[in-house]
C-alpha cells in the first residue's frame, strides 16, 4: 500500500513536473510571438488558425511547391536569412535538408503514439502518406468495370481515358510506379509488362496531382492516378476510389523544426499540435489525407480496410534515373 | 561638362542595370556552379548535360515553330484590330477596343484551361456542338497539339501587340496617306504601300516582343502541350528543374543562357531594322491630324468578324469562367449543372483573408509599380529612340536582359540577389523584381510613339529657351499620352497577374492574387481559381478603364 502510495505521488509529481514544463514552455513559445511554417499541403488554414486560438502563439504559413522547397530553404539557410521554424515535405526533401545542417533535433512527445517507424530519426518524424489510388467517375463507370487490379489499367476500354501526372518527371508518380513494382507485382517482367500496358493506353500527361481529378470531374476522362483525398476536397463531385485487392501505396510526408529557427520554442509547440490527435483529425477530415495517428481516418468510404503503404525512399539518382526510363516507356515528348 | 543627353544615358544605364543585371548574374553563376544554389565550385557540366540531351533539339524545333506561329498570329490580329479600331469609321470601337486588351486581364492558367474546356477532342463544348450538327464521328478539333498551343497563345499575345501597334496607328499623320490617294492608288495599294512601312517600327517591336513572351510563355505549353505530349522549351525546362527534389536550378540556367542570347540577337535585328527612324517620323508639325477611312460596304462583314474575333478572344474564355464559377466541380453544362449552381466558391474566395490581403498588395503593385515603371519608360525609350549611341543600344540590352530569361528560373534569380539584401521577403522586394523584368512592356510602346516624334518639334522648343525637362513635359509627353497610357496598363496589367518572381518572393504578408490562383490550381480547385480570376479581371478593366480615362483628359488638357 505505501509502495502504491509513493509511486502514485511520484506520478503524480512526474505530470505536475511535466505539466509545469509544457506551461513554461509555452509561455517560452508565447513571448517568441509566431511559429513560421514552411510546407506544400493543400488547406492546411484551419490548423494553423487553430493553434493560433489555442496556443495563442501566431501560426504563419507559407506554401512553396515541392520543387523549389530545397532551393528555397538552402538559399534562405546559407544568406543566415531562413524564416522558417518548421518544414514539412515529402521525406526525401527533409533528409536533403538534415544533410545541409537545416534541421535540429526534436522528439515531439505528441508522437508518442505513432508507430515506430514513423520516428525517422532524433529530426525528422514521419506523420502523413501522400497516398495514390485509382479515382473514377462513378456516374461514367459501370461498378462491373471498375479496376480490381492495377492491371486491369492496361485493358484497351481504358485507351484515352486516363489521366496522370507526367511519369517523366513527377516525383510522386515516379515513386509510385516503383513502389509498384517492389511491393505489388510479382517479377519485374510482370511490372514491364504493365508500364507498357499503361503506355499503350496513351494516358494523358499533366504535371501534378493537382490537375488530375477535373478531367474526370467532366467526363472528359474516366479515370485518373490521383490522390483519394480529393473525394473529400472536390465533393459533391462523381469521384470514387477503385477498391483493389492489391495495397495502396505513397510517399511519407515528414516534419522537422529548424537548427536555426528564429522561434524555437514556437517551433517546438507548433510541432507539438501539429502532430496531436485534434490536428491530425482536421487534417484527415477536412482535407482527406492520409495520416498515422493511430485511429484516425478520412471520411472515405472503405479507407479504413485499405492497406497503404509507405514507399521506400528514392534518391535523387533514381528519381532521374527512372523518369528517364519512363519518358521513353511513355513516350513522353 | 558633359552633355545632358549622355548624364541621362549614363544614369539609365547605372539604374537599369543595377534592376536587372543582378539575378541575371546570379543564374550565371548557377549555371556554372557545382553547388545546388548560386556559388560553389566551378563546372561547365550543366550545359554539356543540358546541350547534349537528344531530345533538346526536337524541343527547339518545336520552340521555333510554336514561337514564330505565335508571334507572327498575334501580329497579324493586332494589326487587322488596330486599323479597324482606329483608323476606321467600324462600329461600337471603343468597346473593341477593350475588348482587344482583356484577355491581357484573365490569368493565362485560366485562360488556357478554358480553352481546352471548349476544344477537347473528348467532351469540349465546341467540339460537342459541332458533332452535333453536323453529325461527326470524330471531334473535328484538338487543342492538345501545336496549332492548338499556336492559337491561344496568339490569344494571349495578342493585347500586347495591340498596345504597341495602336498607339503608333492612331498617331499616324493622315497626310502620308491622302498624298498616296491624290497620287491615284487605291485604299489597298495604300494601306500595303505607305500605312504599313510607315508602322514598321511598331509592328516589328509587337513582332520581337510575341517572340521573347511566348519562348518565357509556361501556362500555355503546360496546360495545353503537355497533355498533347507536345515539348517547348519552357516545359522541357519544367521537366529538367521538377525532375527529383533537389531541383537544379543552375542546369535550367544555363538553358536559359540560349534564350537569353536569342533575345539579344533579336534586339539588335530590331534595332538595325529600325536604325534610319526618322523615316518613321510622322509627327512633325500642327498639321497632324488623324482622319478616319470610310470603309463603305466593307463596314458591316468586317464589323462582324471583328465580333467573332471578339467572341473567341472574351466571350467564350469568360464565360467558362463565369460558368466554372458556380458549379459545384468541374461539369460539362446542363439541366444538372445549372440546378446545381451556387455561390459556394465566391464565398470561401472573398471570405478567405489572404485572398484579400492577396488583392491589397496586388492592387499596390499594380497602381504604384506600373507608374514608376512608366515614368522609368519614358526616359529610357527617350534614349533609346532619340539619342543613337552605343550607350543607348546597352541600355535597350540591359531593359530586356531579366525580361528575356525563361519565366521558370528568373524568379530564382531574383531570390538569390535579394536573399543577399534587407529587401528579402518584403513587397518591396517585389516591387522591384516587376519593375525590372516587365520594363520592355513599359518600354516598347513608348518607343513606337518616339519613334513617330520629329526632333524638330524638341529643338525648336530648346532653342526658345526651355529646358529639356520643361520641353518633355509640354511638348513631348502630350504627344506621348497615348503610348503612356498603353505602356501603364500593360504594366498594370502584368502586375495584376504576375506569378513568375512572385511565387519565389512572396512570403507571408506580401502574398498576391497570382498566388492564391497557383494555390488554388495546385489543389484543382478551380470553381475557387475561376472565381478569383473573375476578381482579377475586374481589377484590371478597372485599372484600364481608369487609365483610358485619364489619358483621355489629359489629352484634352494638353490640346
Amino acid at each position: 500500500m505505501k509502495k502504491l502510495l509513493v509511486a502514485s505521488f511520484c506520478v503524480l509529481g512526474a505530470i505536475a513536473q511535466a505539466g509545469a514544463q509544457d506551461k513554461a514552455q509555452l509561455d517560452k513559445a508565447r513571448a517568441e510571438g509566431k511559429a513560421a511554417f514552411y510546407a506544400n499541403i493543400t488547406a492546411v488554414e484551419p490548423i494553423i488558425k487553430a493553434f493560433t486560438a489555442d496556443t495563442g502563439v501566431t501560426g504563419e504559413y507559407t506554401r512553396i511547391s515541392t520543387s523549389k522547397f530545397v532551393a528555397t530553404a538552402i538559399t534562405e539557410f546559407e544568406a543566415g536569412k531562413l524564416q522558417a521554424d518548421v518544414v514539412q515535405a515529402p521525406l526525401p526533401v527533409l533528409e536533403m535538408l538534415k544533410e545541409k545542417g537545416v534541421l535540429a533535433n526534436y522528439r515531439s512527445p505528441a508522437a508518442a503514439g505513432y508507430p515506430e517507424w514513423t520516428r525517422k530519426d532524433a529530426a525528422i518524424q514521419l506523420f502523413g502518406i501522400e497516398y495514390v489510388a485509382l479515382i473514377y467517375n462513378k456516374e461514367r463507370v459501370k461498378p462491373a468495370d471498375v479496376p480490381k487490379r492495377y492491371e486491369d489499367l492496361t485493358l484497351p476500354k481504358w485507351k484515352d481515358q486516363i489521366v496522370m501526372a507526367n511519369p517523366a518527371n513527377h516525383a510522386t508518380t515516379i515513386s509510385w510506379l516503383i513502389g509498384l513494382k517492389e511491393n505489388v507485382f510479382k517479377s519485374e517482367a510482370e511490372w514491364r509488362a504493365f508500364l507498357k500496358g499503361l503506355a499503350a493506353n496513351k494516358p494523358m500527361f499533366v504535371a501534378s496531382f493537382g490537375p488530375t481529378p477535373a478531367p474526370v470531374e467532366s467526363g472528359e476522362k474516366l479515370i485518373a492516378i490521383s490522390m483519394p483525398k480529393y473525394i473529400v476536397t472536390k465533393a459533391p463531385a462523381p469521384l470514387d476510389w477503385a477498391r483493389l485487392s492489391q495495397p495502396m501505396m505513397g510517399t511519407p510526408r515528414a516534419i522537422a523544426v529548424t537548427s536555426k529557427a528564429p522561434h524555437p520554442a514556437a517551433a517546438r509547440a507548433f510541432v507539438d499540435y501539429w502532430l496531436s490527435q485534434k490536428s491530425m483529425a482536421m487534417l484527415a477530415k477536412d482535407v482527406g489525407e492520409y495520416v498515422l495517428a493511430p485511429g484516425v481516418y478520412p471520411p472515405i468510404d472503405g479507407i479504413k480496410d485499405a492497406k497503404v503503404i509507405a514507399i521506400r525512399e528514392l534518391s535523387d539518382d533514381e528519381i532521374v534515373k527512372w523518369g528517364a526510363e519512363f519518358k521513353q516507356i511513355f513516350d513522353v515528348k | 561638362m558633359a552633355n545632358p543627353r549622355t548624364k541621362l544615358t549614363w544614369s539609365l544605364i547605372a539604374l537599369v542595370g543595377a534592376l536587372t543585371v543582378f539575378p541575371v548574374l546570379m543564374l550565371m553563376l548557377g549555371s556554372f556552379s557545382e553547388g545546388l544554389t548560386a556559388f560553389g565550385r566551378f563546372t561547365t557540366d550543366k550545359y554539356v548535360e543540358a546541350y547534349t540531351d537528344p531530345a533538346f533539339y526536337e524541343v527547339l524545333a518545336n520552340t521555333a515553330v510554336f514561337v514564330l506561329g505565335t508571334s507572327l498570329l498575334s501580329t497579324l490580329l493586332a494589326l487587322f484590330l488596330a486599323y479597324l479600331n482606329t483608323r476606321t469609321d467600324i462600329p461600337f470601337k471603343g468597346l473593341f477596343g477593350v475588348i482587344s486588351i482583356v484577355p491581357m486581364m484573365i490569368p493565362h492558367l485560366l485562360f488556357a484551361v478554358s480553352w481546352a474546356l471548349l476544344l477537347n477532342p473528348s467532351n469540349g463544348l465546341v467540339n460537342l456542338a459541332l458533332k452535333e450538327a453536323f453529325g461527326l464521328d470524330e471531334a473535328p478539333f484538338n487543342i492538345y497539339s501545336l496549332w492548338g498551343m499556336i492559337f491561344v497563345e496568339a490569344l494571349l499575345e495578342l493585347p500586347i501587340a495591340y498596345l504597341i501597334v495602336a498607339p503608333a496607328m492612331a498617331s499616324f499623320d493622315v497626310a502620308l496617306e491622302e498624298s498616296s490617294r491624290v497620287c491615284g492608288a487605291g485604299t489597298w495599294r495604300t494601306l500595303l504601300r505607305v500605312t504599313l512601312p510607315v508602322l514598321r517600327p511598331a509592328i516589328l517591336a509587337a513582332f520581337t516582343l510575341g517572340i521573347v513572351r511566348s519562348l518565357a510563355s509556361f501556362a500555355v505549353p503546360s496546360m495545353i502541350g503537355m497533355p498533347g505530349r507536345v515539348q517547348v522549351l519552357a516545359t522541357h525546362l519544367y521537366t529538367m528543374i521538377s525532375t527529383g527534389f533537389a531541383t537544379d536550378y543552375g542546369k535550367a540556367a544555363a538553358v536559359g543562357m540560349s534564350v537569353l542570347v536569342a533575345s539579344v540577337t533579336l534586339i539588335v535585328v530590331y534595332r538595325a531594322l529600325t536604325a534610319e527612324s526618322e523615316k518613321f517620323v510622322t509627327v512633325s508639325s500642327r498639321g497632324f491630324r488623324p482622319t478616319l477611312v470610310d470603309l463603305g460596304r466593307a463596314r458591316l462583314p468586317l464589323f462582324g468578324l471583328v465580333g467573332l474575333l471578339s467572341v473567341a478572344l472574351i466571350v467564350l474564355p469568360v464565360a467558362v469562367l463565369l460558368y466554372t464559377s458556380f458549379v459545384p466541380y468541374s461539369m460539362v453544362p446542363g439541366a444538372r449543372a445549372f440546378s446545381l449552381m451556387g455561390l459556394r466558391h465566391w464565398h470561401a474566395v472573398l471570405e478567405d483573408p489572404i485572398s484579400l490581403l492577396a488583392l491589397k498588395n496586388s492592387l499596390f503593385l499594380a497602381v504604384v509599380g506600373a507608374t514608376l515603371g512608366v515614368v522609368l519608360s519614358v526616359f529610357v525609350a527617350y534614349v533609346i529612340v532619340k539619342v543613337k549611341t552605343r550607350a543607348a543600344g546597352l541600355l535597350e540590352s540591359l531593359s530586356y536582359l531579366s525580361f528575356s530569361f525563361p519565366g521558370i528560373v528568373i524568379g530564382v534569380g531574383f531570390m538569390w540577389f535579394f536573399v543577399q539584401t534587407p529587401l528579402y521577403a518584403t513587397i518591396w522586394a517585389l516591387l522591384l523584381g516587376y519593375i525590372a523584368t516587365y520594363l520592355p512592356y513599359g518600354i516598347r510602346p513608348m518607343s513606337s510613339a518616339f519613334i513617330q516624334i520629329h526632333s524638330h518639334l524638341e529643338e525648336s522648343s530648346l532653342v526658345c529657351g526651355a529646358s529639356p525637362l520643361v520641353t518633355l513635359r509640354r511638348i513631348i509627353v502630350p504627344l506621348l499620352v497615348p503610348g503612356i497610357v498603353a505602356g501603364w496598363i500593360l504594366l498594370a496589367s502584368m502586375f495584376v497577374r504576375e506569378l513568375t518572381l512572385s511565387v519565389v518572393l512572396s512570403r507571408p504578408g506580401t502574398e498576391v492574387l497570382a498566388i492564391q490562383i497557383l494555390r488554388y490550381s495546385e489543389d484543382g480547385m478551380w470553381g475557387r481559381l475561376s472565381a478569383l480570376g473573375i476578381v482579377m479581371i475586374l481589377i484590371s478593366t478597372g485599372l484600364v478603364v481608369l487609365a483610358t480615362l485619364i489619358g483621355n483628359r489629359f489629352k484634352i488638357t494638353a490640346a
